[in-house]
């Protein structure tokens, strides 16, 4: 476990230079003047651009620009937005968390819905469930997510009117940033109308975290489906069955857990793709999240913004990746012998 | 699989015809198999085939309704957008745009990408673990995400998003060429035509290529419905296909300020590209059966 | 409520969580709602004062909510009555105007300032002087523009402001004006808190004067949040009645069918530059409000670029837009086609003058003409990103122009970005032509060419085509001197004439100003000149 905690760590530092790296090139790639888009610093006068410049060493080579660029990014200063003129750091600090919050939702939705059907499609495989719930899962993963999205809002919005369309809780409430985390901060308040607001809240986070974790959950679907398969036809079920456990035992206590160290796996990896389709569903729902304002930055040439957001969630969704495969090392043994090279 | 042969001697059919053999038993997969067919040809002749040219405004027909609403008109049979431009006319000339273009985004980045993963197979040491932590850094980036990365880049428009498309399928060919020419490098097969002192490049060309072309097909049509929906995404977004263009995201873009007094405009570019994403997912489950029957004849 | 209707476990599951959560004080919440309205708008303000901009969101945002003027317009007859201001005199030479100031004008009283004193004399001169003299403290402060006041040359007709007394001042002109007082009742004359100044001075942060503002108006700034939201808590001492309402909030929502789908989810009350009339029309739980608007839209060139600086160019351009398909496209007939700058319901002035009317024709002889071969000139046409009264979509706008230009063999490519980059580009003259409009601020036909047209607004940018023509200048200026208003028809008229032949600018359409509402709200006023008053609102 050591080693392979070390290796993972190996290939995080080596990752974390790649992107620093990359981040920090970007500054050269864009148009403009690298100084002044490393940071947003579009007003500055020259003595303050030439001050700048010493701290950020342009007159040096570029290793020592590199490192001066990553001696602020670690001491937290990610530049001013180009457009804004508002530091970067502290505009993600308010936009991060609702994305995080928007995928972990949508996470658990896609998990909770995705795994069992699976389950269910496996023990009737070759069966009619079976082949409904593929059509199904076929049909949702196909569907382009901002076109669910305005159907989404269409029919649970308007025509039903059960759950608001856009924003993550009404304006009327006025909440206090604590954590950035909406239900937190809300729970963490003294408002009287704190259970309102959380209650608005929760009905605001279900339209999209659902939209979200249709893909997800389809992935998981056919995930766990095969994964049950695989486990079903393994020599321990055998041997289960042989000593006489019932289905409905065999399934629960062998077959199930089996199946979600499996599925643990590929947690990491999905959760790159929820922020990615979080990111595209906050332009639908007008979420205030971080794929909102990317894309924003995007249309306003913000390139202090685009480089370091996108360096920040880079590294966001870099450190999951690694939790999740820490946390299937841990729970599977068999998954730390591999490795590369040879 | 129990096999009843009188003759020593039996053929086996080329993966390909194996594929085409699978693709006939399974109706659905067929009907996708078609599916993909008509808008490969709807996306080649486009030109030829729309009533209308699709950035044509027809001032006197402004948002008429499909031909099946009361007040649709049959030389319109989807109906107009804001512009009185033909919606028919500008789905069709959006197929070859949204999924000619992701066609030829993906045979691009196979072609690439298999032979960095030829070579990658053949290389061992640090440059391959160099390699594999590059590519595990690359392909735990979502391709939608990564396109919009490359778009920042370069600035929005269709030319740079498929550019940044290639770009970002090229990895999961790489990925699955290199793991396929490993795994079958391990085979007797490769072992014998090596003790016959086939070289490396030899072996790989004649040997193993024709027996893993059906796992870089399916890869393609993955990286098919991928791409059409991140270029359908991109232009939904605004960073792909400028104004005009009818490419389906951008049209759907378009009509979402007429979604409540012209709905169609929303619901047929996005039923589009789920009618295509559809038909290749179908094509890629029919690839994926056949691997798999493959696998367990052998 | 109902239960039965999804499969998903989850959505029934946390509703039910909603719908217990909700049910503990349900009156409590109705209050909440009924206390708030969410206004939802067309895009950010670029500053909290609106002494240092033009655009109608700011103004919209900010002037009738944060601050007072000294003057205002009767609603009624556009007469000028008391504001601030309880009374004022002017000498009969024209040269001095005092001003009798009220005296029980509360300021905001907020977390980061709270007033000592009413409102007094050196309020009002801080105000003014602000913008009036160079080397004032605060005059270079958020920029050092005044669009407003530049455009109208303030600082060339007024001499000095002088104190009298405590809540007395008198403005010393440098000549007689006929718009001097009109100016002061506009939405840019706003009067600022001089004591939050010297506050914000010996903390050495000038600049939160414009983001944190301090002001008289019905309500106070609470929070915001850029791109997201603006809240406004209520004044509880303002001067006149306090608004009925408890909270006042800006839903940033520049996307069209974003604005209109919260207002048929109930997440707005009040939306504005609504799309789809007829749908909001035949809602049953919604209204539609319009007035009648002294605007604008129009396409200008930036004359100091090529290839707009070559006369020959514009006119082409000016005979190949297809107006009545715009017309039809963009306004759906809900617009009068513009023939001049001024609109035609407030004054009669175009009967004689030149029309450029729509003839391909004619553009590509002109086009010829100027030597330019067809397919070898590509334009950028600015198309601006949020609906304005005057223009509901530039960027269709904007398509249908460039199918025009393209039958006379100009290729052009659209251009748009967010509204305060949009504005602060153009400001720079980065653009080669812009669809944009003008909303005027008071009753006025100088009000359309001074600030659109003159040379003092090309160097301050509101004037987009960068036109500055000495002739044009002239006219304008014997007309605000003269005081026949013969006399003064006939300048104007001559001033049309002048804009249809060098053609700095094609005006487009005159268009009423829109704003849906849910028939719960009560009492809301739409100003023909801009700006909405949220003070007499209530909500059932």
């Amino acid at each position: 476990m050591l080693l392979f905690f070390v290796r993972r760590l190996s290939l995080f530092l080596f990752t974390m230079l790649l992107l620093t790296w990359f981040a920090f090139s970007l500054a050269h790639l864009f148009p403009g003047d690298p100084l002044i888009n490393l940071t947003g610093q579009v007003n500055a006068n020259p003595e303050q651009l030439i001050a700048l410049g010493q701290q950020y060493h342009t007159e040096d080579h570029m290793i020592f620009q590199y490192f001066s660029y990553l001696e602020h990014i670690i001491s937290g200063d990610l530049g001013l937005s180009m457009a804004s003129q508002l530091p970067i750091a502290s505009e993600l600090a308010n936009l991060l968390p609702a994305t995080i919050e928007l995928s972990i939702v949508a996470l658990a939705i896609a998990m909770i819905t995705g795994v069992p059907i699976g389950f269910v499609a496996a023990i009737y495989h070759k069966r009619k469930v079976d082949d409904v719930i593929l059509t199904f899962s076929m049909i949702g993963y196909s569907i382009p997510i901002f076109w669910l999205g305005l159907l989404a809002v269409l029919i649970f919005s308007i025509e039903l009117g059960w759950l608001p369309s856009a924003g993550q809780l009404s304006l009327i409430y006025e909440i206090d940033h604590v954590t950035g985390f909406l239900i937190i901060d809300i729970l963490l308040s003294d408002n009287t109308y704190k259970w309102q607001a959380f209650a608005d809240a929760t009905a605001h986070i279900i339209l999209p975290a659902c939209v979200v974790a249709l893909a997800p959950a389809t992935i998981f679907i056919r995930l766990a489906r095969t994964t049950m398969l695989e486990i079903l036809e393994t020599s321990y079920i055998k041997a289960a069955k042989a000593k006489g456990l019932s289905f409905r035992q065999i399934i629960y206590r062998h077959a199930v857990r089996n199946a979600m160290i499996q599925v643990v796996r590929h947690v990491g990896l999905q959760f790159a793709s929820l922020m990615t389709l979080a990111m595209v569903t906050e332009v639908i729902f007008s979420w205030p999240g971080i794929g909102r304002w990317l894309i924003d930055s995007i249309y306003q040439r913000d390139y202090t913004a685009i480089q370091n957001g996108l360096l920040v969630l880079s590294i966001f969704i870099f450190i999951v990746h690694i939790i999740t495969d820490l946390t299937y090392a841990g729970l599977n043994p068999l998954a730390r012998e591999r490795s590369y090279g040879s | 699989m129990a096999r009843d042969k009188i003759y020593q001697e039996e053929e086996f059919p080329s993966p390909i015809q194996q594929l085409w053999q699978s693709f006939r038993e399974t109706p659905v997969v067929m009907v996708g198999f078609c599916c993909f067919v008509f808008l490969v040809a709807l996306a080649l002749f486009s030109p030829i085939i729309t009533p209308y040219s699709s950035i044509e405004n027809h001032l006197d027909s402004l948002l008429v309704p499909p031909a099946w609403d009361d007040k649709g008109n049959v030389s319109f049979l989807l109906g107009t957008d804001n512009l009185g431009r033909d919606m028919l006319s500008r789905l069709i000339h959006g197929a070859s745009l949204t999924f000619g273009s992701s066609f030829i985004v993906v045979i691009i980045s196979l072609f690439l990408g298999v032979i960095i993963g030829s070579l990658a197979a053949l290389t061992k040491g640090l440059k391959s673990s160099f390699l594999n932590h590059f590519l595990d850094v690359v392909l735990s980036i979502p391709s939608l995400l990564f396109a919009i990365v490359i778009v920042a880049i370069l600035g929005p428009g269709l030319e740079n998003t498929l550019f940044a498309i290639t770009v970002v399928l090229i990895p999961q060919f790489v990925h699955v060429t290199r793991n396929a020419i490993s795994e079958e490098f391990d085979k007797d097969y490769v072992l014998a035509s090596r003790l016959d002192g086939a070289s490396k490049y030899r072996i790989l060309i004649y040997s193993i290529f024709p027996n893993i072309i059906d796992k870089i097909i399916r890869q393609a049509t993955l990286a098919q419905s991928a791409a059409i929906l991140d270029i359908a995404a991109l232009g939904f977004l605004g960073l792909g296909a400028p104004i005009p263009l009818p490419e389906w995201g951008a049209m759907l873009a378009n009509g979402i300020d007429l979604f409540y007094i012209a709905p169609w405009t929303v619901y047929l570019p996005g039923l589009a590209i789920l009618f295509s994403v559809i038909a290749t997912n179908l094509v890629g489950e029919g690839m994926r059966h056949a691997v798999r029957a493959r696998k367990e004849y052998q | 409520m109902k239960f039965s209707f999804s499969s998903r476990h989850i959505i029934n599951y946390s509703l039910l969580a909603v719908i217990f959560l909700s049910g503990c004080d349900t009156s409590e919440t109705a209050l909440l709602t009924e206390k708030s309205i969410i206004y939802c708008s067309e895009g950010s303000p670029e500053s909290f004062n609106p002494q240092t901009v033009t655009s109608g969101t700011t103004i919209d945002a900010t002037a009738y909510q944060l601050y007072n003027r000294l003057l205002s317009f009767d609603s009624q007859d556009n007469s000028l009555i008391p504001e601030l201001a309880k009374s004022w005199h002017i000498t009969r030479d024209g040269t001095k105007v005092t001003f009798y100031l009220r005296k029980d004008v509360q300021f905001h009283d907020t977390d980061y300032f709270t007033p000592t004193r009413v409102l007094n004399a050196d309020d009002v001169i801080f105000s003014f002087e602000r913008i009036l003299e160079q080397d004032h403290p605060y005059h270079e402060v958020s920029g050092g523009r005044y669009p407003f006041f530049n455009n109208n040359n303030f600082a060339s007709i007024v001499e000095r402001i002088e104190k009298i007394n405590d809540f007395t001042i008198r403005f010393h002109l440098t000549g007689p004006n006929k718009g001097f007082l009109s100016s002061l009742a506009t939405d840019y004359a706003v009067i600022l808190s001089a004591e939050y100044a010297d506050q914000l001075a010996l903390q050495s942060s000038e600049q939160n004067i414009d983001i944190y503002p301090i002001g008289t108006g019905p309500f106070k700034f609470q929070e915001y949040r850029a791109g997201s939201f603006i809240r406004y808590y209520r004044h509880q001492d303002y001067w006149q009645s306090p608004a009925l309402i408890q909270q006042l909030l800006f839903d940033i929502t520049p996307n069209n069918t974003g604005r209109l789908t919260k207002l048929l989810a109930s997440e707005c009350d009040i939306v504005a530059y609504p799309i789809a009339h007829q749908t909001i029309d035949q809602h049953p739980a919604l209204s539609l409000d319009q007035v009648t608007a002294y605007n604008v839209a129009y396409f200008g060139f930036n004359t100091q670029k090529p290839p707009f600086d070559n006369k020959l160019v514009r006119q082409a351009v000016a005979y190949a837009i297809n107006k009545d398909a715009i017309m039809d496209a963009v306004y759906y007939g809900q617009a009068e086609r513009a023939k001049s700058l001024l609109p035609p319901s407030a004054w009669d002035y175009e009967q004689s003058v030149n029309q450029i009317d729509y003839s391909i024709a004619k553009a590509q002889e002109l086009l010829a003409e100027a030597g330019i071969e067809p397919g070898s000139l590509t334009i950028d046409i600015w198309a601006m990103p949020v609906q304005r009264a005057y223009n509901p979509d530039a960027v269709t706008m904007a398509k249908l122009i460039q199918a025009d230009l393209q039958n006379i063999g100009i290729n052009s490519n659209i251009v748009s970005y967010e509204w305060a980059t949009f504005l602060k580009r153009l400001s720079n003259g980065e653009h080669q032509s812009v669809l944009i409009g003008w909303t005027a601020d008071y009753a006025d036909p100088d009000n359309f060419f001074t600030p659109l047209l003159s040379c003092s607004s090309a160097r301050t940018g509101t004037n987009r085509a960068l036109w500055c023509n000495d002739e044009f200048d002239q006219l304008l200026a014997d007309a605000l001197a003269t005081s026949s208003s013969e006399q003064r028809r006939a300048y104007y008229q001559q001033a049309i004439e002048l804009i249809a032949q060098e053609v700095p600018l094609v005006p487009i359409a005159h268009s009423k100003r829109f704003q849906a509402r849910s028939s719960s709200v009560q009492g809301l006023v739409l100003d023909p000149f801009g700006g909405i008053d949220f003070t007499k609102v209530t909500k059932n």
